[in-house]
């Protein structure tokens, strides 16, 4: 064994260890919303609050601000604080009091005031995490902030595309090789480390891992703190930390992105900070300065017992009654204060979100013209809404890439992109390719396109690309383009039904696509997870949706989660057309489900920031349902005017045109505009049941709705795929919009008019820094009014609880999410049963307000 | 023991949760290891309960099993540093004596 292999080896576990604090970050143009504290989902949310306030010095929960203006506004009562009160701290809650003047105090209401009235202080100094901060805490020096700084400008460099302006002569061996071959001509760098780290510069070794080896020892730190310290490194710079996890976990070869791993961005910043410490070392006197101390504490207890005395009346307590209410007050952390403030928070939600949902079912029409499925994102609930009042409609919630997880070449294009869940890694690609006999009305698309890109100028004429699936083959005429080109400059329809002479191809005998098996499996996938088997209406939409806004490099931030950022029209019209496939119905049909002949599935796309929907493939649509894909078309554009002028409340900035759809659409196309739409802002629970639980319901689009039978269900498969997947993601997505709000500094983005788009991948605030993941400050608040609520996302469910638990019990991410409660969970058996609240440690508990009645039921007359 | 045209050679085995592959295979490739097999769609009954296999639209969740196939002597170090990897994160370790036919393709 040699010893070099061994330090290698065990290196990768030290980074790996390090590297869980932080999240990986997608590259900006596919933005995905992720937990930034996902790598700590096991030690549960109040664990992973706290390593992150320790290391990352962030905050991870809603303050008083958050409490007080809870109550204010009415979210929340005083009762609803006393409850959180008594469930987290019961034996203080009911300890005897303290006798004031002829009165007494109870412990309970020192609590209440302090946690209403106090106020939040920042968090005291916190330990050094790295070599150079421990040098700046004993001399007084800013090295910490100059390693971080030289780090993020040549992180940018590194990851500039290969045809940027800068040329690296060793970028194909690595970010860390071609560093090292130019690091020592740098005169920033050597600024840094002096003369004598130039030379050593200069000699560094070959590797990455061997560079970081020999910087952790240089630097002095013991092998039993070396995680530590790497913790600490990437907790410096958790934006480029996070890109570089995603470089290592999450990128593919497909992937058109200049890649810089975590050992290349350590062995970077490890190797100039070694150096930096030992210029800085030489250069500092003997008579070094003394450790600078931290400040003293702004508020002691005694001042904050007093006060809190003093807001429940008590002007002038004596010192045993203050000191009894500091023993009191001592429970109260800072941690616990913050989960305290969740907790009411959640409570006040969570009731009246129970309340909102009422007891009795809304039934649908009797007669459905058009069953339409949209994603279960929040943005689809009240198109939902608006359209079935509108007519005979019925919907349905399912994950926008309908099952269909594919890679999707558009049409013209020379390379393809996933479009899935980012939890999937899809291997089938599906084309987008003229239809036969239409190719001079696809041609005429493709021309527009070209016209778009060359007012873009992006133009990529001379790539070439495999031409055969096209009947016309005029290289000079069309647009060979990256996926990621193409996909952004599609022209929007101008009508409200299209058919462009395209379609997608399903069938590898056209060129691409999935097998019959395959196909066969998306469709019964779809159908049976969102209980519809039997009872088709002779129209069924799939409505994807994406996003139209302008300058915006979080653009993909408001496209669909479920397609992997991007707009979900291609997956809805994959799957439309699988299931209109004559052999996937013959397939079908043995497996129990049973399509009649006079249904048509058609594919539309909602932009969630103009609410126009779009149908395509009109020129497949039969003769027969054709009008009634017309008058579709005409309610979606009513309900997307009234869900237009139903956002448009909660939208800052004047409207002055005529209608909602004007106002939204001048929103879209407005360079300069910083919130064009509110994405998924406000977003707070996932329902999971029939539609007749929210049917006509206005749940503000804060809810994710994903359809569900739990009678058809009978193994748990449906319920387990609903979970396991897109509650996940959607998790995933409450955690970014609940840490942006609670942090934005940290886990943020920071302000979008400061924003400087970088390297394609990502952004910075202003011209140097760390890479800024998280959600711009524009995307989850208005000024310093935070429009998004901080709140775990709250999953509803209307299946047996029983049902529930082995679904649970067999997946470790659930039991993680509910018992660690990241995700807070409630369920009824059936339609007329009680609510029941999933409680971590003491399981399904009944839901208190029903209980008192109950009780109240009981209670002899 | 010898298998005569077979050579010795050590193979490694762990199952671990699909975020900590990367950690795995980082470690194998560091010390030296040609190649290695995942597979996924690993379930069973371990020490902190019971693991759903394959997931319908969830390739990150579930565990997966890696197999590699190592000299003796780049074993020792990989089995040191699977071994620190599992101090912290779920999962179990079998390390086995085996005998390949094509020891070129191992080292």
């Amino acid at each position: 064994m040699s010893a070099l292999e061994e330090a290698r080896a065990r290196l990768r576990v030290e980074v790996a260890s390090a590297a869980r604090l932080i999240a990986p970050v997608w590259p900006v143009e596919r933005f995905i919303a992720v937990n930034p504290l996902h790598g700590l989902v096991e030690v549960g949310f109040d664990g992973a609050v706290d390593q992150a306030r320790r290391w990352l010095r962030a905050t991870g929960y809603p303050g008083r601000d958050d409490l007080r203006d809870a109550l204010a506004d009415g979210r929340i009562d005083l009762d609803d604080v006393r409850a959180v009160l008594r469930e987290q701290l019961p034996l203080l809650c009911a300890s005897a009091g303290a006798a004031v003047g002829a009165g007494a105090v109870a412990a309970l209401d020192v609590l209440v005031a302090d946690l209403v009235h106090g106020i939040d202080l920042p968090d005291p100094d916190h330990a050094p995490r790295t070599a150079a901060e421990r040098f700046d805490a004993i001399h007084g020096t800013a090295l910490a902030v100059t390693v971080d700084a030289e780090v993020s400008r040549w992180s940018a460099l590194l990851t500039q595309p290969s045809h940027g302006p800068l040329g690296f002569p060793d970028r194909h061996l690595g970010a860390y090789p071609a560093w090292r071959g130019v690091a020592v001509h740098d005169r920033h760098l050597r600024r840094l480390v002096g003369r004598a780290g130039v030379a050593e510069l200069g000699s560094l070794p070959d590797r990455a891992d061997d560079a970081i080896d020999l910087a952790l020892r240089r630097l002095g730190i013991k092998p039993a703190d070396r995680a530590q310290e790497l913790r600490g490194q990437l907790a410096r710079v958790p934006g480029w930390a996070g890109f570089a996890r995603w470089c290592d976990e999450w990128s593919s070869d497909q992937d058109p992105v200049q890649l810089l791993g975590l050992l290349d961005l350590l062995a970077i910043r490890l190797s100039c900070e070694s150096l930096a410490i030992d210029r800085a070392t030489r250069s500092v006197p003997d008579s070094a300065a003394a450790p600078v101390a931290p400040a003293p504490p702004i508020s002691t207890a005694r001042q904050r017992a007093t006060s809190a005395l003093a807001s429940l009346g008590v002007a002038e307590p004596d010192p045993a009654t203050v000191a009894w209410a500091g023993d009191v007050l001592s429970a109260l952390s800072d941690g616990r204060r913050g989960q305290l403030v969740l907790a009411a928070l959640e409570l006040g939600h969570r009731r009246e979100l129970l309340t909102t949902l009422g007891p009795a079912p809304a039934v649908g029409p009797a007669h459905v013209a058009v069953q339409a499925v949209f994603c279960i994102d929040g943005r689809s609930e009240g198109l939902r809404r608006h359209l079935e009042a509108t007519g005979p409609y019925d919907t349905f919630g399912f994950a926008g890439f309908f099952a269909a997880a594919m890679r999707h070449r558009p049409l013209g294009s020379n390379e393809s992109y996933p479009s899935a869940p980012v939890l999937l890694s899809p291997a089938v690609e599906v084309c987008e390719t003229p239809t036969p006999g239409a190719e001079a009305v696809a041609g005429r698309r493709l021309d527009r396109q070209r016209r778009s890109a060359a007012t873009a100028g992006t133009v990529d004429a001379m790539a070439h690309g495999p031409l055969a699936m096209f009947a016309l083959a005029e290289a000079a005429g069309w647009v060979l383009g990256p996926a990621a080109m193409l996909k952004t400059i599609r022209p929007r329809p101008r009508a409200r039904v299209v058919a462009d002479g395209t379609r997608m191809a399903i069938d590898p005998a056209d060129g691409s696509g999935f097998s019959l098996e395959d196909r066969t499996l998306v469709a019964e996938t779809a159908l049976r997870t969102m209980g519809l088997t039997t009872g088709f209406a002779p129209v069924v939409l799939l409505c994807g949706h994406g996003a139209t806004t302008t300058a915006n490099p979080h653009a993909a931030s408001l496209d669909c989660g479920a397609c992997g950022g991007n707009r979900g029209g291609p997956n809805a019209r994959t799957a439309a057309a699988i299931c209109n496939d004559p052999a996937v119905r013959s397939e079908l049909r043995g497996r129990g489900i049973d399509i009649p002949a006079t249904t048509w599935f058609i594919a539309g796309e909602h932009d969630t920031t103009t609410d126009e929907v779009v149908l395509y493939d009109l020129d497949r649509v039969p003769v027969e349902h054709r009008a009634a894909v017309e008058d579709l078309a005409s309610d979606l554009a009513v309900a997307g005017e009234r869900n237009a002028a139903e956002r448009l409340a909660r939208l800052p900035g004047r409207t002055r045109t005529r209608s909602a759809r004007h106002s939204v659409q001048a929103r879209a196309g407005d360079w300069a505009q910083t919130r064009p739409e509110w994405g998924l802002a406000r977003n707070a629970a996932f329902i999971v049941g029939p539609r007749d639980l929210t049917r006509g319901v206005p749940l503000d689009g804060r809810v994710f709705l994903h359809s569900y039978d739990a009678d058809a269900d009978v193994d748990g498969t449906a319920l387990e795929t609903i979970l396991t997947a897109p509650m996940v993601v959607a998790h995933w997505i409450n955690a970014q919009y609940y840490f942006s709000t609670v942090d934005p500094d940290l886990y943020g983005a920071g302000d979008k008019t400061l924003h400087n788009p970088v390297s394609g991948i990502g952004v910075l605030v202003g011209t140097g820094g760390d890479l800024r993941g998280g959600l711009p400050r524009q995307s989850v608040m208005v000024g310093d009014r935070r429009e998004h609520e901080p709140l775990r996302l709250l999953v509803i469910a209307q299946a047996p609880r029983t049902r529930i638990d082995e679904v649970v019990a067999r997946n470790p991410i659930l039991r993680h999410l509910f018992d660690g409660a990241w995700v807070r969970l409630t369920a009824r058996d059936r339609v007329d049963g009680p609510w029941h609240h999933w409680t971590p440690g003491q399981g399904w508990q009944l839901d208190s307000d029903q209980s008192n009645r109950a009780r109240l039921e009981e209670v002899p007359a | 023991m010898t298998r005569p045209g077979l050579t010795a050679m050590t193979r490694i085995e762990i199952v671990v949760g699909g975020d900590d592959v990367a950690a795995v295979t980082e470690v194998l490739t560091a010390v030296g290891a040609t190649g290695y097999t995942v597979f996924a769609g690993v379930s069973g009954l371990g020490h902190h309960g019971f693991h759903q296999g394959r997931l319908l639209f969830n390739d990150r969740d579930g565990l997966r099993m890696v197999l590699a196939v190592v000299s003796h002597d780049l074993a020792e170090a990989a089995v040191a540093a699977l071994r620190n990897l599992l101090e912290e994160r779920p999962g179990v370790l079998f390390v086995s004596d085996t005998y390949v036919s094509r020891p070129e393709y191992f080292t």
